[in-house]
């Protein structure tokens, strides 16, 4: 289509309602944030005060504290839930008959809200609840699952994990179901075993679907909120204290928009980085045989 | 392989039997659920010490948790949710479909650093500019106001990338055959590029719905003095309530949860591919 043609009006009209929401309910934003970390409010007033929302960020023990509890449950939870979503996504694949009932049921979690796992899940994890039930069979004695330091924060874990695998699936199913099946049928002639042609073969052509899910499944995992704010508000002993929850209990509980606002900035902006590396390391230019 | 074809029998079954154990796994909270909220508060916690295969079964069985969900004014929360997440899905569906066609059929200057831009914008979660979107909402006067739940999910990155990629791939010889035939950009929109969509628009349709029905954070900051609750705050709001009626806990769960599942079900097909489809590309 050459340019002449190209009917300037209606481009206008097609494009400006998606833009005018995206630019003014998602990028500015991420600009009033930038923006109001650089202010404290005092007596009502906004006052302008440079970085030292950041500074004092340096040597605030409950910011050091709530990033160590951040990057330990990503490092934890995001390369579970890949590996299992790509478990869940190969069994999905696979065909025989009467796969398609359990293909519906890997899809369930979907559907169910993260606030609606938690308070599932709160209660199966009670002091009477299902798991430590289950756990009784084999003799094991109740745990505290949400109440102690020890167990809270990888309590939070198993139940994001639950909702989010088969989501991550469904993209991992995309990506397997491009794979050709020449492929494997050369592979299966020459004697290749199964889990050499998952090794070999399926992970690295895997690849970019791979990186996808781990760029976004780090982006919700290292902004997730409500497991923390409806199942244990930080606590016990600030030991599930992520930096979403530290900073919404700044801007919220003791009004302090500036702090608050602040730790947003870096939080994104680590994130940042840690997709940059990802790409940088992940997409490589190593090609797949 | 030879031997492969001698244990095909054994190896079906085994198949099967590995399936269903993970499958259990899978839906066995969902399925304690529905369980727990059939019967009678008391006897929630019945038969999980010691535990018995009673324990997963709805006995004795009883709608009172449900009736009284309804009795605390659930009805209207759901309500609420399905008026906000609808107008949304109609609306994000015009926005970004119509987005989505003009940068998959017209070059124009810009357009690779707009459609970065999109694509940063839904690669960055809702949590993250859920505090500053806050202040803007202030700046708007639109705190407490519906408007406020839903102008601002309208248009959606991911949305208009879906429809981006469809339209891409629809040959170009249609939109310019009817041209020749002096048929209007609209008129070519709407007659031949919409019907051939539907199965986009089922998956963007899907994803703008769930995204308002699973919406928490949001509502929870933009309506403080929660006169209008959605489902998920209003199911958080019941939790801190009344943490010990367990049945009615679970009613609400299970409705919230199978409106969604509901939907998702027979239309997986088109959420499966949407999705997987975004991710390849992306």
């Amino acid at each position: 289509m050459t340019q002449s043609r190209t009917p300037v009006l209606l481009i206008i009209l097609l494009l400006v309602p998606a833009l005018i929401g995206l630019v003014v309910f998602r990028l500015y934003p991420i600009a009033l944030a930038v923006n109001d970390s650089f202010f404290n409010v005092l007596r009502g007033n906004s006052v302008f005060v440079g970085f030292d929302n950041y500074v004092a960020l340096l040597t605030d023990s409950a910011f050091w504290n709530s990033l160590k509890i951040t990057l330990w449950f990503n490092l934890l939870i995001n390369p579970i839930q890949i590996a299992l979503a790509l478990g869940l996504a190969l069994l999905y694949v696979q065909n025989f008959k009467g796969v398609g009932v359990y293909r519906v049921l890997f899809l369930i979690p979907i559907g169910v809200s993260l606030p609606t796992a938690v308070i599932i899940w709160r209660i199966m994890l009670s002091q009477d609840g299902l798991v430590n039930g289950v756990i009784g069979i084999a003799g094991v004695p109740a745990q505290p699952w949400l109440t102690a330091e020890s167990l809270a924060l990888y309590s939070i874990i198993a139940i994001a994990t639950w909702k989010g695998i088969s989501y991550w699936m469904i993209f991992i199913i995309g990506g397997l179901q491009n794979i050709s099946p020449e492929i494997y049928d050369a592979a299966r002639i020459d004697g290749v075993k199964a889990w050499q042609r998952l090794i070999f073969i399926t992970i690295p052509l895997l690849r970019p679907t791979l990186l996808f899910v781990l760029v976004a499944d780090v982006s919700i995992n290292f902004l997730l909120f409500a497991p923390i704010f409806m199942l244990t508000q930080g606590g016990p002993a600030d030991s599930t204290n992520v930096l979403m929850y530290e900073a919404y209990k700044s801007g919220f509980v003791f009004g302090d928009m500036g702090r608050a606002m602040a730790i947003i900035v870096v939080v994104v902006a680590i994130l940042l980085v840690i997709v940059g590396l990802q790409f940088r390391l992940l997409s490589g230019r190593r090609e797949a045989r | 392989m030879a031997a492969t074809t001698v244990r095909r029998g054994v190896g079906l079954g085994l198949r099967h039997l590995a399936y269903a154990v993970i499958a259990f796994i899978f839906v066995l909270p969902l399925w304690w659920a529905i369980v727990s909220s059939l019967r009678p508060n008391g006897e929630v916690f019945a038969d999980i010490f010691p535990f018995t295969a009673k324990a997963l079964l709805p006995s004795p069985l009883t709608l009172e948790a449900y009736s009284g969900i309804f009795e605390r004014g659930f009805g209207m929360i759901i309500g609420n949710t399905m008026l906000v997440a609808l107008i949304t899905m109609v609306a994000g569906l015009i926005v970004n479909g119509a987005a989505g066609f003009a940068f998959a059929m017209f070059q124009f200057r810009g357009k690779a650093i707009i459609l970065t831009l999109i694509i940063i914008s839904f690669m960055l979660p809702f949590e993250a500019i859920a505090l500053p979107l806050y202040t803007v909402t202030q700046q708007l006067g639109w705190l407490d106001n519906i408007a406020a739940l839903i102008v601002p999910s309208v248009a959606n990155g991911l949305a208009v990338f879906l429809f981006y990629q469809f339209f891409s791939q629809v040959p170009k010889d249609y939109a310019e055959a009817a041209r020749l035939d002096g048929v209007s950009w609209l008129n070519i929109l709407l007659r031949i590029y919409v019907p051939l969509s539907i199965p986009t628009c089922i998956s963007a349709a899907l994803l703008l719905f769930i995204f308002q029905w699973e919406a928490f954070l949001w509502p929870l900051l933009a309506m403080p003095s929660q006169q209008f609750k959605v489902i998920q705050v209003g199911m958080a709001a019941f939790q801190q309530q009344y943490q010990t009626i367990w049945n009615q806990l679970f009613a609400v769960s299970v409705i919230t949860a199978l409106i969604p599942i509901a939907l998702l079900l027979p239309l997986q097909r088109y959420y499966v591919q949407g999705l997987a489809g975004a991710g390849i590309k992306g």
